[in-house]
């Protein structure tokens, strides 16, 4: 079976930290907009995915960047740790093809849910690689009080 | 309930049970796109597609697992028994369709 460090290259010798058990309640999309009842995901049978009404069903970066905008994420210049607000990044394939979505934790460090796996606690681009391509948009909002 | 006897070999080979055989496919899938939170990913994968392909005969493996916590079996049983029992307020919802999937099982006969 193929270990984490296997799938994600990026971690080897890194200080990642798998910081939950498995659980399919939810999946990255939900855990980085701060859900975790629902699986998030624009394609596919509506029957079997969470995805707001107004939005476009469409494995695209704008479906998914409209997705966060509706949570009051804009977009970022970069991925740096700024004081008064939160970070999204997703991660796309060559083609552009939404794959991943990491969340900024106040330490600057950043947590993603593994799919159905468990979720992470990692360097935004330690995951970058062939499973969850690179880092395309970063978006931010301020922080609640 | 009595546990599905293993079924004689052939030649001397061991054959798979039902239940063998989709646990293996459980294990390929998960460990091939467990990882993907991508419906597409996930659904597509041929280990999954051949799990759907067994038809009823794992529908009960299902619910034994749907009890022990919610699974994405529910992407699956639609497929297989043609049944839509998830309240649309529910899509997504991996829980809340497992519990729709185990009580649609209980009034339809279902035994696991």
């Amino acid at each position: 079976m193929m270990s984490i460090t296997d799938l994600f290259p990026g971690l080897r010798g890194a200080t990642y930290r798998i910081t939950s058990p498995e659980d399919e309640h939810y999946n990255c999309i939900a855990w980085a907009a701060g859900a975790t009842n629902n699986w998030w995901w624009p394609f596919g049978d509506p029957e079997s995915t969470h995805w707001p009404d107004t939005l476009p069903r469409e494995e695209t970066l704008e479906a998914f960047r409209a997705l966060f905008a509706t949570l009051g994420y804009g977009t970022s210049a970069g991925a740096e740790l700024e004081l008064g607000y939160e970070k999204i990044a997703l991660f796309a394939d060559a083609q552009v093809c939404p794959l991943h979505a990491a969340r900024q934790l106040p330490t600057g460090r950043w947590t993603s849910k593994l799919g159905a796996l468990e979720d992470l606690e990692h360097e935004l681009h330690e995951l970058e690689g062939t499973e969850y391509g690179s880092v395309v948009l970063v978006m931010k909002r301020p922080t609640s009080s | 309930m009595a546990p599905t006897p293993v079924q004689q070999p052939l030649n001397g080979q061991h054959v798979e049970t039902v239940e063998e055989r989709f646990r293996r496919l459980e294990a390929t899938w998960m460990a091939e796109v467990g990882h993907h939170s991508s419906t597409t990913k996930l659904v597509n994968h041929p280990a999954f597609q051949e799990i759907i392909g067994m038809g009823r005969a794992v529908v009960p493996l299902m619910l034994r697992d749907l009890e022990v916590r919610p699974r994405l079996w529910v992407w699956a049983l639609p497929e297989i028994t043609g049944a839509h029992p998830v309240p649309v307020s529910d899509r997504g919802n991996i829980g809340k369709m497992s519990e729709a999937w185990l009580c649609w099982a209980r009034q339809n006969g279902y035994q696991w």
